[in-house]
């Protein structure tokens, strides 16, 4: 068996900003990555969506860096760049040919350091945001299904329970303090890491984070509210109308256990088990065996990048001549028999093999496809900012490698109950009639 | 038109001189059954990615039925005369293995990618796949049942209808005009359809293999012969298919979607091949247009007007014919003003030469984005398909930034001139007719049609 090792050095700069290097000389090509420690969970109440919609506004313009000149900037060097938020961290990146390297650093400090936006540019990007929401959700079939429907379901604590992507009223309510307050808040040096992968070497990328980065002032410890989830004692359902598409649906969530723990590495291995592709037993059962899903997987979301309450999701889409409870029966079944038979050990040594393969894949490809080094730099990222270990990048795989059958029964016995899960069913407006649960 | 001065940034850092961009030797091999195979090494990761493509894919299965090699490919992993389909998905995941396998207008593809110490195996199962799929009846029905729900489903979403109906609009009755089968078309496959398609299609003479990953490149040449060495077969014969009309004229093609908050926008012409000699400037001036976050188009309906999230355009090369296309899904209210930027930042291009800078800006891009192939093994892998695929010369990758640079703005004002017409572009708009239907009445002749293809007006 061959173990990959990821070269990484790290420092933290006098005024709290993390730096964490991972050299290789292959391609002429540098990927830049600034992680903040602030997701859509934590947005301002009263605010949902902020976060996101802030991170429209990080392209706005800073104070050397007027609006479109970030883009112009990176695009003309040769290179791509984005921007995402997810629950608990907001990063932005650029992939660009090693020679623009201080250019791309020199954007980042001037938009770490002072953001320059106004009212036009604010409500240009809440209209790009408002678009955005209808092309991905309210337009679209099963748009926004689960990861929108569920929360409000599962969970009763706002920060993991509220519309990530934003009631329009929120967004419209958002102005320019806002923007600045939480600029001031969260976007400081002390709540963030800066990561770059690829063609540097370590001590000039350490001397290069320094002469860009290092005047930047610390601020206060940003504010975080707790997360915490009250314990659930019942299942959970809720309803929602799917008006555009044809079949009925269903998702169904398990909380799953805090990261980092035996019972964390038996849940990934299961829910390999469970919905790893074809192989995967819900799929198999529901879609190729018993015939009544079109579609039926899901998993932990970004496994490695929550730092709060989560589950393992399953999206079920089915056939309308099955009724919901019929489907759920059908998904019941999978899960009773993992419950009281566990898993084989033939098959454990499956899907250890096949976790090996995906994690190197997700280091080099990741959610980013298109984005070089990606995965690499999203782990690195979450493992300097929620676990101060960035070198957990080569450990973090013995733990799931060591995994044992009886760890995997008694994580599925512990964790797979009625009384910790979540349903949401998503029916379709015209097809209603004919479901009959 | 920007409302809006353009600031520039003040103390950018220089760009350092460009590092020297050296794409991985190739080894290029014909084993004596007539397959194609080329190979990389790339050691980023201890994985490799592969394809085995075949020159064939639905339009030349079309004048048997629309969707049949897609629907060939979809079932042809399901079962071969030695594993059932439960043991070939096990066996994947025993050697941390991913499968797929489809087809696209000219192409069908086994596409794979796995741990290097399971290389044997796994191309062991490819060759398997391509040589000895038994189509079982159960599994073909169960896809076929499958294929009906998904072909219900696709009509309901906005940016489906969209292309499908430029697609049709663009190519008529030839096969590309349609890019999906009807629920009477995938109720009447038949599985003896499929084995035809797959005996005539997966052969080793209309076949490429191509692998990139960490191994050594004369050792894998080695395995890939014990493997794939056996297997015979002849190339089809090329069905040859009449040349669809150029449409002349702007017309609006409404597809009716009751409720839709948002309308999708698509607007396109007949273009290129990827083997063109005008490939390279049509892709440097879509670039400038619309094919980059930096680009005119978005720049205005997005960060200028805030119209929409996501516009883009692109040259979409296939076989026989090419199209270009621009896309934006829109508020509801804007759609005539959308349409009015689009086609003004098409005869802008048309009328203006670009400024050298804008013009150095958008090679740097081209030449900059192209080079990251190199960092990944799918990346470089598909860059590799690009050009094995449509016979392109073997220095390719090494000639092409200085191709791009080459270009000038008097090749990018005839290249507009030449292609980007906004007078004959062909107008898609899926929206709610109730809502929109005024403002897609300014733009040319106006047919109305529903999700299902049915004309109603």
């Amino acid at each position: 068996m061959k173990r990959l090792q990821i070269g990484i050095e790290n420092t933290k700069l006098a005024n709290g900003l993390d730096v964490v290097i991972a050299p290789d000389s292959t391609a002429p090509v540098v990927t830049v990555g600034v992680y903040y420690k602030i997701g859509f969970r934590l947005e301002p109440q009263g605010r949902s969506g902020f976060a996101h919609l802030f991170e429209h506004m990080m392209f706005q313009g800073s104070a050397n860096a007027p609006k479109m000149q970030h883009i112009k900037l990176v695009n003309s060097s040769g290179g791509m760049l984005n921007g995402s938020t997810s629950y608990d961290v907001t990063n932005y990146y650029e992939a660009v040919p090693s020679n623009a390297l201080e250019r791309i650093l020199w954007l980042e400090a001037d938009r770490m350091r002072a953001l320059k936006v106004d009212d036009e540019n604010l409500k240009n990007q809440r209209d790009v945001v408002k678009e955005e929401v209808r092309v991905n959700v309210m337009n679209q079939p099963y748009g926004g299904f689960p990861w929108l429907d569920m929360p409000p379901v599962a969970f009763r604590n706002w920060a993991n329970a509220h519309n990530f992507y934003g009631d329009f009223a929120d967004l419209d309510a958002a102005d320019l303090r806002d923007v600045q307050a939480f600029f001031k808040s969260y976007y400081v040096p002390n709540n963030a890491v800066l990561l770059l992968l690829g063609d540097v070497k370590a001590e000039e990328g350490i001397a290069l984070a320094g002469k860009y980065f290092g005047e930047i002032p610390a601020g206060p410890p940003p504010p975080f509210a707790d997360p915490s989830e009250p314990e659930q004692k019942e299942e959970r359902r809720g309803h929602v109308e799917e008006k555009f598409g044809t079949l009925p649906a269903m998702a169904i969530g398990y909380t799953i256990p805090p990261r980092r723990t035996t019972d964390w590495c038996a849940m990934a291995l299961l829910d390999q088990a469970l919905q790893g592709g074809r192989a995967g037993r819900i799929h198999r059962e529901l879609v190729l065996e018993k015939q009544i899903a079109v579609e039926a997987g899901g998993g932990i979301d970004d496994l490695f990048g929550y730092n709060g309450p989560t589950q393992m999701t399953t999206r079920i889409l089915h056939k309308p001549e099955y009724s919901s409870e019929a489907t759920l029966e059908a998904f019941d079944h999978v899960i009773r028999d993992v419950r009281e038979n566990g898993i084989s050990s033939d098959e454990l040594e499956q899907l250890k093999v096949k976790w090996r393969s995906d994690y190197y894949a997700t280091l080099e490809g990741g959610r980013g496809g298109y984005m070089p080094k990606y995965g690499l730099m999203h782990l690195l990222a979450c493992f300097t900012l929620f676990d101060n270990e960035p070198q957990l990048v080569n450990t973090i795989l013995d733990g799931f490698l060591a995994v044992t059958r009886d760890e995997i029964e008694a994580a599925a016995r512990k964790y797979l109950r009625n009384e910790k899960r979540a349903i949401v069913f998503r029916t379709p407006v015209k097809a209603s009639a004919k479901e009959a649960a | 038109m920007a409302t809006r001065t353009v600031e520039v940034a003040t103390g950018i850092p220089a760009l350092a001189a460009e590092r020297a961009v050296t794409w991985p030797k190739r080894t290029k091999a014909r084993l004596s059954n007539g397959l194609e195979v080329i190979l990389a090494e790339a050691h980023s990761i201890p994985k490799f990615h592969g394809e085995l493509f075949f020159r064939s894919g639905n339009a030349a299965a079309a004048h048997r039925s629309p969707g049949l090699a897609e629907m060939t490919a979809t079932v042809a992993r399901t079962g071969t005369t030695k594993r059932a389909s439960r043991q070939i998905e096990e066996d994947l995941r025993r050697i941390g293995a991913d499968l797929s396998s489809g087809a696209g207008a000219d192409t069908s593809a086994i596409s794979f990618a796995g741990l290097s110490e399971f290389a044997e195996p796994l191309l062991g199962l490819v060759d398997e796949l391509a040589r000895e799929a038994s189509f079982p009846e159960g599994e073909f029905e169960r896809e076929r049942r499958q294929k009906l729900e998904e072909v219900k489903l696709e009509r309901t979403d906005p940016g489906f209808l969209a292309s499908e109906r430029l697609r049709k609009v663009l190519f008529g009755v030839h096969p590309y005009g349609q890019v999906s089968p009807s629920e009477e078309q995938v109720a009447a496959y038949k599985r003896e359809d499929l084995q035809a398609v797959y005996r005539e299609f997966y052969t080793p003479e209309n076949g490429i293999l191509l692998l990139v990953g960490d191994f050594d490149a004369q050792e894998m040449l080695k395995t890939a012969e014990n493997v794939f060495g056996e297997w015979a077969g002849k190339k089809p014969d090329p069905k040859p298919t009449a040349a669809p009309a150029n449409p002349r004229g702007r017309r609006v093609y409404l597809v009716h979607v009751p409720g839709a908050v948002q309308t999708q926008i698509v607007a396109g012409c007949h273009a290129i091949t990827r083997k063109h000699p005008d490939w390279m400037k049509l892709g440097l001036t879509n670039s400038l247009y619309g094919g980059a976050f930096n680009s005119r188009l978005v720049m205005n309906i997005r960060e200028d007007k805030g119209y929409t999230y996501s516009p883009r355009s692109g040259v979409n090369a296939l076989r026989q014919h090419g199209f270009f296309s621009v896309s934006a899904a829109v508020r509801n209210d804007v759609v005539a003003a959308s349409l009015a930027e689009i086609f003004y930042e098409m005869d802008r291009l048309r009328s203006v030469p670009v400024p050298v800078p804008e013009l150095a800006d958008a090679q740097n891009y081209l030449s900059g984005v192209f080079s990251m192939g190199l960092a990944t093994q799918d990346g470089l892998l598909s860059q590799l398909s690009v050009v094995a695929l449509n016979e392109l010369p073997d220095n390719y990758l090494e000639t092409y930034r200085q191709r791009v640079r080459a270009l000038t703005p008097e090749d990018l004002l005839a290249t507009a001139r030449k292609y980007l017409d906004s007078a004959n572009m062909q107008i898609v708009l899926v929206g709610d007719r109730s809502q929109i239907e005024e403002q897609a009445a300014l733009f040319g002749e106006l047919e109305i049609y529903d999700a299902r293809g049915a004309r109603l007006r």
